[in-house]
């Protein structure tokens, strides 16, 4: 059963159509990619699953079937406006925040104090929240997010403001849910992180739906016929079935012909006696295919 | 437990708990206690008990051992005869007396008194000789004419109909549900302005997002409500409560006060009014919250319906010296005046049912609009940041 199924939806405001016939899915146990450049319409996709806005045209199930008040409490929300209250201590602030997803008192209590541990908030538990800086906030945010145990977790730019060490812990985090069998729905433009951590993908530019799929997929499909070699001697200025060779400071680009596989010309290379120290087919990074398909939308 | 009351516990405590709220709370009482003490005080610095003489040229002083003074808190003065104004001076010069009054011989005649003092006499001193020369003046008359005379008529007003009366003793029954209703504005005023500043908040935490995705926006704003609503309520208890022990001790200590009585029809229609008036105040305050990006923007656009509140005590005197004119009946079928409109007319004339009824249904029609509106207003600027929502925008859409 998916967590979150998506069909067709639609939002205009106006005159301006936010989100135009979107469908996609989002399964328990993956982590999946919500993507698109600024405005594209991913928040307003979200709101929509989230109830806080209804569509103009379509439908959606969210955890077996149409949003209700009880499954709020299975869902963590981290938004892009990141909120908490300012001027009550961070305890108070997180714990009234978890008995708002229905967690009661001493569960709530036992949880917020693992939690504060792990992200190393514990001595600033009594500090009102104005106090702590912006990376303490952020973790504070997502202690809010997932202190509930909810089995959708749905988060906008989970790494916005936080340093390297906490970056890893948070990704840390989001594998451990994942690996829970929870289902996350990440959105960010730190395209990296997506290729390490996504599963899926669904790429919204202006309104509408332009990729989607598994993430390996997706980038095999972009794949341009392109091999990376390292040699650790002389490298041949010419290989059959490569149409051109391109250096590059760590390492040779080779361009393959029309219709020239890479273990065509791998076996060419061995056979010619190159001493190879690496072989790989170049793939896109999840970057390139983006400014690519986005580019290409407005083209 | 209900979501709605998790929201209300927070509200309610996260307010009670500020120290804004208890100075606000113990303030009042604090502040009309510290009058108190400051005109005790000033009774007291001006207390004198040096005792003063008299001389009774007039021969009306027929029984100088008459009780003249029932104050509770000072001594009376000491009041001593002399035969001839030397003597009288003599004491006075001594600092035996602070002053001599002199019954002249023709005083019953043309009521002239003479005092001779270095300087002004205590009120205190003054007070007791005036109360002792007219318990004199009224030796030998029966108790009833002598307390009649004493404590002057007591008028009572009646309304042409015959079921409106007042008592010119008891004018408390007059000013207290006055005052009561006044509270209440006061109350509501607060407690409005306390859900506006809570709705605002959400705004500038950016927590709206979050909240809205853990409770419906209906339970959001009922738990607020109510929450406010109690710290309202808590506020006006405690200050009645100050009222009523302040009226108890007076009581006990006056009996001017302990004989008053409060008009119930008065109340009962101030009670009417409150509530609708509550939730009034509450709907267009909510819907200004949400309407606004922060709280000083939103102080400029409560005025608009704060003041009206309070427009019928700038024009007391007008509905008291004609509380059926025009001006009195429109003030009390408009829904932001009539809440203390009615009453205080109420106060000092029989309001034709057919007005309170028809201010009645406004106000809360006019309650049940207000909650259309802010449900409308919450909705439209829940998440909207930065910029403000405006009013033909909340009328315009659907």
């Amino acid at each position: 059963m998916a967590a979150i199924e998506v069909k067709g939806i639609s939002k205009a405001f106006g005159d301006l159509r936010a989100v135009d016939g979107v469908s996609f899915e989002v399964y328990p146990g993956e982590i999946f990619g919500l993507l698109g450049p600024n405005g594209a319409g991913k928040t307003t996709s979200i709101r929509m699953i989230l109830d806080i806005f209804k569509p103009d045209s379509g439908s959606i199930r969210v955890l077996g079937g149409e949003m209700n008040e009880a499954k709020k409490d299975k869902i963590g929300y981290l938004p892009e406006e990141r909120g908490l209250y300012q001027d009550i201590p961070l305890d108070r602030c997180l714990t009234y925040l978890a008995s708002l997803k229905g967690l009661e008192p001493e569960k709530s209590h036992t949880r917020l104090n693992a939690y504060l541990e792990r992200f190393d908030l514990a001595s600033s538990r009594k500090k009102k929240v104005k106090e702590l800086s912006k990376g303490m906030q952020q973790k504070a945010q997502l202690i809010a997010t997932l202190i509930h145990e909810p089995d959708l977790i749905i988060i906008d730019e989970p790494f916005a403001a936080l340093d390297p060490i906490n970056t890893q812990m948070v990704r840390d985090i989001l594998m451990e849910q994942r690996a829970n069998g929870k289902a996350v729905v990440m959105c960010t433009h730190q395209m990296h992180q997506v290729e390490e951590l996504c599963d899926r993908l669904v790429l919204i530019n202006k309104g509408q739906v332009v990729l989607y799929g598994d993430i390996h997929e997706t980038r095999r499909k972009f794949a341009k016929p392109e091999i990376k070699v390292l040699s650790a001697g002389n490298f041949p200025d010419q290989v059959p079935g490569v149409s051109e060779i391109e250096k590059e400071n760590h390492g040779i680009i080779l361009h393959l012909a029309t219709g020239v596989s890479p273990h065509e010309v791998l076996r060419k290379l061995v056979n010619s006696g190159v001493a190879l120290e690496q072989f790989e087919i170049v793939m896109p990074t999840l970057d390139e295919i983006f400014i690519e398909v986005v580019k290409g939308g407005e083209g | 437990m209900k979501k709605f009351w998790r929201v209300f516990l927070y509200e309610y405590r996260r307010h009670v708990l500020r120290k804004r709220f208890i100075f606000a709370l113990l303030g009042m009482p604090l502040m009309i206690l510290f009058l108190a003490a400051f005109g005790f005080i000033s009774v007291f610095i001006q207390y004198k008990n040096t005792p003063i003489g008299y001389i009774d040229q007039a021969g009306v002083i027929v029984n100088p051992g008459v009780s003249y003074s029932e104050d509770p808190f000072f001594k009376p003065v000491e009041l001593i005869p002399f035969f001839d104004e030397s003597t009288a001076r003599q004491a006075m010069d001594a600092g035996m007396v602070q002053g001599v009054y002199i019954l002249h011989p023709e005083y019953l005649d043309n009521g002239q008194v003479d005092l001779i003092a270095p300087r002004s006499v205590s009120p205190n001193a003054q007070s007791d000789f005036s109360a002792f020369l007219r318990l004199n003046l009224l030796e030998g008359k029966s108790g009833e004419i002598k307390s009649r005379l004493l404590s002057g008529p007591e008028v009572e007003i009646l309304s042409i109909d015959g079921s409106r009366q007042a008592s010119s003793q008891r004018i408390l029954s007059i000013i207290l549900p006055i005052a009561v209703g006044l509270l209440f504005l006061i109350v509501i005023n607060m407690t409005g302005g306390y859900l506006l500043q809570a709705v605002v908040e959400e705004k500038e935490n950016r927590t709206m997002e979050i909240i809205v995705t853990s409770v419906s926006p209906n339970q959001l704003m009922i738990g607020k409500t109510l929450a406010d609503l109690c710290v309202g309520l808590t506020q006006l208890a405690a200050w009645l409560g100050f009222v009523a022990i302040g009226l108890v001790v007076a009581g006990v200590f006056s009996p001017w006060v302990a004989m008053q009585e409060i008009e119930l029809g008065s109340l009962l229609l101030i009670i009417a009014l409150v509530l609708p008036a509550f939730i009034m105040i509450a709907g267009l305050m909510a819907a200004t919250g949400a309407m606004v990006t922060e709280t000083r923007e939103s102080q400029q656009m409560v005025t608009m319906f704060t003041l009206p509140l309070f427009v019928p005590m700038w024009l007391i005197y007008p509905i008291m010296i004609n509380p059926n004119s025009p001006l009195a009946v429109g003030l009390s079928l408009f829904p932001l005046t009539s809440p203390m409109t009615l009453p205080l007319r109420a106060a000092f004339t029989t309001i034709p049912a057919w007005q309170i009824a028809a201010g009645l249904v406004i106000i809360y029609a006019c309650a049940a609009s207000a909650l259309l509106l802010a449900g409308r207003a919450f909705r439209m600027g829940m998440l909207r940041y930065g910029k403000r929502l405006t009013w033909r925008e909340v009328f315009q859409r659907g």
